[in-house]
């Protein structure tokens, strides 16, 4: 399990710091996100927070259910997750090859499972503004163009690769210093029902079919590309788990 | 006339459903809620999402066919239909060579085809198996017949993929609250609720997940067919199924094949539009009639965005119903104008054996596959 050594990452470049804590900073600012919500009118504030550097690993999670059996695919209460969860280990607690290696990111987990893993190595989920801050500004920094952006998402959605995923955070941390943010397997949130409620289930008109529109600041594939992020992420329940749905953890400032 | 069902109304409602037809009032309400007004049935109990552990055939129920085919209602008055189609996701090919991985309901694009009677109950069950590779082309026991239509032709060349995304099923010929019955559900949730066929005709269903344009062209779709109580007043010798629909495809830069474009389907610009979900499916399976014969065609226009001017080369519709109600019917139609989601029926004459061609008349859209073809025999 990570260690945190959130003092030395503030002292050192984000790159650097980022190779030796696998957390990396991230400084706040002025920021709203890329969709718009019902009451959204300035800019909102992102505060400085701090990032897992890659996806938790199943490797890592094991170790986590280790310690905290509790946690274990045929231990853990029905209501914190679904069927599924785990269910690509070959044991409650042994991987296997392929999705179920070590260096694959971990799937198949329950937004509360994944809070759970977080408070436990003394952090949490980010927030769904910090992880789409950090989306955007690894974005900018590898000045990656809306189409091609837009073009790799939708990719990804049409063939995400769920049989076969490979190992986290190949090759040098590329932006921000942070691996994998899209292209491998999506991340929960802290809040990731925030923006349409629960779903289709607020009200009529609040992500219904073909209401998408108020949403979108934009009509361009980007931020349709953004939405389908927003909108898929908000009808999961959070006992649901996928082959595609992971997590990463992030951290306070001391 | 609003009925409800309670003690004190039963007579009348026995009397009200004596005079329709014979049907006694109460039976047709199932559930406490539920009350009739004009002889159709309103107030459907809430749907209900759960998990369950299901990895049976993801299409059941004995009239769900693959198009262009119908089944036969070999049934009187009305019944109730337990119908299962799940959402799975499938490699097809609705070109030749041309590939994509799409979102269905059962593994075909358009979906399978549901033939109930007006007045019938259909309790729906549908899992979101997304997440799981699920196989249509091999023998499926306890399945319905669209598994063995779809292996006698299959034009798509269906591959289990996968493609966890939540879903939902809008059907047009239910009428209920779209917030309840039609809720998107998660991968690994199940759904289930009742809607009862008020009205005949040809339906659309689809998943109603935002952004819907995306979900429908990618294969979330296909047709309800709802047959008048008292039938057509005409005597068909042929019936078939007809989905009209686009597809924006593009290739794919990162992993080979082929993808949804959301520039070109904004933009109303389809890679192909279809009838019965290939470019091809009724060329290389044309549809068959004889000289003299009435042949009755059930089309939807499924879009998601276009409309059809359908035709046939060389016929005059006889008889149309629009939407597919008795009431709505027009004669001697050369072209009907479906937007998109409209459905109708449609009679012609074959005048002689030979070759007619099906078209929508906005070329642009035949051009891009929207053409089929009856081979018609000789007088029998």
């Amino acid at each position: 399990m990570r260690t945190l050594l959130i003092i030395l990452t503030l002292a050192l470049p984000p790159a650097v710091a980022a190779e030796d804590t696998g957390i990396v900073f991230i400084g706040g600012g002025d920021w709203g996100l890329p969709i718009v919500q019902e009451d959204t009118g300035a800019p909102g504030r992102v505060d400085d927070f701090l990032l897992d550097v890659r996806q938790v690993t199943n490797g890592e999670f094991l170790d986590f259910v280790r310690a905290k059996p509790e946690w274990r695919r045929d231990r853990a209460p029905g209501i914190f997750r679904d069927a599924r969860y785990l269910s690509h280990w070959p044991k409650a607690d042994a991987l296997g090859e392929g999705n179920a290696a070590p260096d694959r990111p971990v799937t198949r987990v329950s937004w509360y499972a994944a809070r759970a893993y977080c408070r436990e190595i003394g952090g949490r989920l980010p927030t769904m503004t910090e992880w789409e801050y950090a989306s955007e500004k690894q974005r900018e920094t590898l000045g990656v163009a809306p189409e091609d952006y837009a073009h790799e998402l939708f990719s990804w959605y049409a063939n995400p690769g769920a049989g076969a995923l490979r190992p986290v955070s190949q090759g040098p941390a590329p932006g921000l210093g942070i691996h994998d943010l899209h292209g491998l397997v999506l991340e929960w949130v802290e809040d990731f029902q925030l923006v349409l409620g629960r779903g289709d289930d607020i009200d009529l008109l609040t992500g219904s079919c073909g209401d998408t529109a108020r949403f979108l600041p934009e009509f361009d594939e980007a931020h349709y590309a953004t939405f389908l992020r927003f909108q898929s992420r908000s009808n999961y329940q959070p006992d649901t788990t996928t082959s595609t749905l992971g997590f990463r953890c992030a951290y306070d400032p001391e | 006339m609003k009925l409800f069902k309670s003690p004190t109304i039963v007579t009348a409602a026995l009397v009200l459903s004596l005079a329709a037809g014979g049907l006694n009032a109460d039976d047709r309400l199932v559930h406490d809620g539920e009350f009739i007004v004009d002889g159709k049935i309103f107030g459907l109990p809430e749907a209900r999402v759960y998990t369950e552990d299901y990895s049976g055939p993801p299409v059941v129920g004995d009239t769900l066919t693959a198009v262009p085919n119908l089944a036969e209602l070999d049934y009187d008055g009305n019944r109730t239909h337990e119908v299962r189609m799940d959402v799975i996701a499938q490699q097809i090919e609705v070109a030749p060579g041309k590939f994509y991985n799409a979102w269905t309901f059962g593994g075909s694009v358009p979906g399978p085809t549901l033939h109930v009677r007006e007045g019938d109950r259909i309790v729906f069950t549908m899992k979101n198996r997304s997440d799981e590779p699920v196989v249509i082309t091999e023998p499926v026991a306890g399945g319905s017949p669209f598994f063995a239509q779809v292996q006698a032709n299959p034009i798509q060349n269906n591959q289990p993929a996968v493609s966890p995304m939540p879903h939902s099923m809008d059907f047009h010929s239910g009428t209920v609250a779209a917030n309840d019955k039609w809720q998107t559900i998660p991968p690994g949730a199940t759904i289930q609720f009742d809607w009862v066929a008020n009205y005949p005709g040809v339906y659309m269903y689809h998943c109603g997940t935002p952004s819907v344009l995306m979900h429908t062209a990618q294969g979330q779709y296909g047709a309800v067919v709802v047959s008048p109580k008292g039938g057509y007043p005409t005597e068909a010798d042929r019936e078939y199924v007809l989905v009209q629909s686009e597809f924006y495809l593009t290739e794919d830069d990162y992993s080979g094949g082929y993808r949804y474009d959301h520039a070109a389907a904004m933009a109303r610009d389809p890679s192909q539009v279809t009838f019965n979900g290939h470019v091809n499916a009724l060329h290389d399976a044309p549809l068959r009639a004889n000289a003299g014969e009435r042949v009755r065609l059930y089309v939807l226009n499924a879009g998601p965005s276009g409309t059809s001017s359908f035709h046939v080369i060389g016929a005059i519709f006889d008889r149309v119903w629009y939407e597919g109600n008795v009431e709505n019917e027009w004669r001697g139609m050369q072209t009907v104008l479906l937007g998109a989601s409209n459905g109708a029926v449609m009679d012609f004459i074959v005048p002689e054996q030979g070759s007619y061609k099906i078209v929508d008349h906005e070329f642009a859209d035949a051009e891009r596959g929207a053409a089929g073809t009856l081979v018609a025999g000789p007088r029998q």
